[in-house]
């Protein structure tokens, strides 16, 4: 059933490519077809979550890194506001509704038996502990290992030196799955190709401070999220470039939307159909940059591969102190002239409601106003549509002066 | 700092069951199991969300209202999402007691132990800065046999819950854990030996009552086993990480003292935290078959993902092997407490039928 939802939103999206190469639509091109080739036996299917998870490893190995969390959110029934149907055959089974949308959607994905069979079940202990436990869940259905990538809180030598070493367990796990040796040489150009499109990244981020702001957002945060599944393929370069490519013809014919005001968003947008975007649009209110797209990482170095994958995932905001995501945020409310903040809360995403005070006070103490959306990434139960309506409407009023 | 704080031996405030007690103690200072002080919210909502974790909203309750003012320290770990950041807003709104953070692997195994012993490096140096002492090898080891020793007469309390009917009470053995936690150990090892030595009336074995295990995370309180004993059942066993599962495991003192220290937490029995459901299902099933167990209590604190995944988890496991099993979550304060009595009194009443139809 989800091979028949993926190549049915495949068969949209080739036709709009066919249209013309957009770097968003080359990337959920690439997304689906990526989901499809999970279903194929002939190659390794590698559970993984991409967002929290050094994928340049993975793009070393001829595998289908397959992200559990961001395939079973964007089934159709999800982004139409109907993922609840999934998330009851979880509910049934005894998991909570205070555990998160995502895990309780992908248990329910699990138990309806569309899901494809994993080769090798990797995941982190970062963002949350939800998705490792979903992960373990889903593992031993196919009565496999859970391979757990530990991130610690804190950045030392002695972190790293744990972290590394846990990848270079995981390659040889890879290696065990797919019978070939980690060859260096590939990992570097895994390694160089994340590079080169986090450099490529960075010039259109320079774009987006750019008033107006010729691209979206809310795209980037997607990319952000969904798209980490290929750092470190060819695949990630081409939708910058493409992207790239839009976003100067755009700027060149002065096709930009024009813009009143311009929202930061945290931390992630919602996967579930809102009115949340038609509303701010609408207002001239355009989302230009979110917290998830940042680029957080230096340069990785090819010649210390796993120690500099190591420092990548010890460097995501999600794992270590909220300080760090405070700085991120407040130099991004300079850099890209922020007018307003947007929060969009998930219920049950602990570790994020315990940050967000803390965040709160940052921004207020900065002077820029800050709205607090509570809502559900995917669970359609959670949310309110004429709630939302009314507070962003007030936010926008503020705004406004 | 309290006048008082500086003559009485310091006392360090620690919460998780993988946070090494020999550190403090080899520190010259006395552990204090952290617990939530408050009956009330007062403050909370205005920092954290109605949702999250009771214990977490406790304990920073607490701490914004001045309630640990008679601790020097606190040792918050890496436990889950919640505590994590539970450290920070301590640092970001509370500041004191002072609070150190202890990373602890999910993992288990070489690589792990090597990076624990490390954390417990940094812990160890920064509490001798603060505390002015030099936490030796010597004090190390000595606070290890110390443990030891204790964790040994624990488990023998424990270990005669097999007999039928239990000698102890387990609201008794509960409330002996806890002061184990929170007492001077002086005190405790008096009081420990007191319960070893106590002759308990026997009595006539068919009258015993179903027996009952009590599983999952901090949150099993007492009020939980006087709600379970005033329905006619015993808490025979508690393996939560306040009981057995806590005292499992001894600093075998082979390697280097640190290195022994994290060896013995890191490998001690899991709690929901670490990955290993099979495991944690296997103790599960071996403790029930050895203490000759009628039903399972799973209790956890509302909001806590482990045990609402763990809970999923079990209830389908042992409902397959035909054993009665019933999850109950508090709010730390147990102000459902009403609504679970009756819960409780029909589950001990389900397995009472259980047991005479058999
Ligand atoms: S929303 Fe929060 S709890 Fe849910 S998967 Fe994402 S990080 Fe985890
Ligand atoms: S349940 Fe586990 S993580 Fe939580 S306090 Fe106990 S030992 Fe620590």
């Amino acid at each position: 059933m989800m091979q028949e939802r993926y190549q049915m939103m495949l068969d949209m999206i080739q036709a709009r490519l066919l249209e013309k190469q957009r770097g968003m639509d080359f990337f959920i091109d690439a997304m689906f077809r990526n989901v499809l080739r999970a279903f194929d036996p002939e190659i390794p299917t590698v559970y993984v979550s991409g967002y929290a998870f050094p994928m340049e490893l993975l793009w070393a190995f001829d595998v289908t890194p397959f992200d559990f969390e961001i395939a079973c959110n964007n089934l159709p029934e999800v982004m139409s506001g109907n993922g609840s149907g999934f998330m009851l055959e979880s509910e049934k089974r005894g998991y909570s509704r205070n555990i998160c949308s995502f895990d309780r959607l992908i248990i329910g994905c699990l138990n309806k038996g569309i899901l494809p069979k994993g080769d090798l079940f990797l995941t982190s202990s970062y963002y949350c502990h939800g998705k490792a436990k979903t992960n373990e869940i889903v593992a031993a259905h196919y009565g496999m290992e859970s391979v757990l990538l530990d991130v610690p809180n804190e950045i030392n030598p002695d972190a790293i030196t744990y972290v590394a070493a846990q990848l270079r367990n995981i390659a040889a796990k890879l290696e065990a799955v797919t019978g070939t040796k980690l060859d260096p040489a590939r990992l570097k150009e895994s390694i160089g190709r994340s590079n080169q499109a986090r450099a490529s990244l960075l010039t259109i981020y320079d774009w987006m401070k750019r008033r107006p702001c010729p691209w979206n957002g809310v795209e980037a945060c997607l990319l952000g999220l969904g798209g980490a599944l290929f750092w470190g393929s060819t695949i990630r370069m081409e939708i910058h470039r493409l992207l790239l490519a839009q976003i100067s013809e755009r700027v060149k014919k002065g096709k930009i939307i024009p813009e009143d005001y311009r929202i930061l968003w945290f931390p992630w947008v919602p996967v579930q159909n809102t009115n949340i975007f038609n509303i701010l649009t609408k207002n001239r209110a355009n989302v230009v940059m979110a917290e998830a797209s940042f680029v957080f990482w230096p340069e990785l170095d090819e010649n210390r591969p796993f120690e500099s994958l190591a420092m990548k995932a010890l460097m995501d905001p999600h794992v270590g102190k909220v300080e760090r995501r405070i700085q991120n945020l407040v130099k991004s409310i300079d850099d890209y002239r922020i007018d307003g903040v947007i929060h969009f809360g998930t219920t049950s995403c602990y570790h994020e409601n315990a940050a967000f005070p803390m965040i709160r006070d940052a921004i207020k103490k900065k002077g820029v106003p800050l709205l607090n959306l509570s809502g559900d990434m995917s669970d359609e139960r959670n949310y309110s549509a004429s709630e939302t309506d009314i507070r962003i409407s007030a936010f926008l009023e503020f705004l406004a002066g | 700092m309290n006048q008082q704080l500086t003559i009485a031996p310091k006392r360090v405030g620690w919460f998780c069951s993988y946070v090494p007690e020999e550190i403090i103690l080899a520190a010259g200072c006395r552990p204090v199991r952290l617990e939530g002080r408050v009956e009330r919210f007062q403050e909370i909502d205005s920092y954290l969300n109605a949702n999250l974790c009771f214990t977490i909203r406790n304990i920073f309750e607490s701490g914004l209202t001045n309630q640990y003012d008679d601790l020097n320290a606190v040792i918050f770990a890496n436990s889950c999402d919640g505590m994590r950041r539970l450290y920070e807003l301590w640092s970001h709104y509370i500041q004191t007691p002072t609070a150190y953070f202890l990373e602890i692997p999910k993992n288990r195994d070489e690589n792990s132990a090597a990076f624990f012993s490390s954390s417990l490096l940094n812990l160890k140096r920064q509490m001798e800065e603060d505390f002015a002492i030099s936490i030796t090898a010597e004090r190390l080891v000595q606070a290890g046999i110390q443990m030891n020793e204790r964790r040994g007469k624990m488990l023998e309390l424990f270990g005669r819950q097999k007999l039928s009917p239990p000698p102890c009470k387990g609201s008794e053995l509960y409330n002996l854990a806890i002061q184990e936690s929170r007492l001077p150990k002086r005190d405790i090892d008096r009081k420990i030996q007191f319960a070893l030595e106590k002759t308990y009336p026997v009595q006539s074995a068919g009258k015993a009552a179903p027996r009952l295990l009590v599983s999952g995370n901090e949150g099993a309180s007492f009020t939980l086993f006087q709600l379970i004993e005033k329905s006619g059942a015993d808490v025979v066993l508690f393996d939560t990480c306040r009981g057995m599962n806590h005292y499992t495991g001894m600093v075998s003192m082979e390697k280097d003292p640190i290195q022994s220290i994290a060896r013995r937490y890191l490998f001690k029995p899991t709690c929901a935290r670490m990955p290993g459901n099979a495991e944690r299902m296997e103790r599960l099933t071996a403790l029930i078959d050895e203490y000759a167990i009628d039903g399972v209590v799973y209790s956890g604190v509302q909001f806590c993902d482990y045990s609402l995944f763990e809970s999923a988890l079990i209830e389908p496991f042992l409902k397959e092997r035909s054993l009665p099993v019933l999850f109950v979550e508090n709010d730390y304060i147990w102000s459902n407490k009403e609504q679970i009595r009756t819960r409780i009194e029909a589950f001990v009443e389900m397995i009472q039928n259980k047991r005479r139809t058999a």
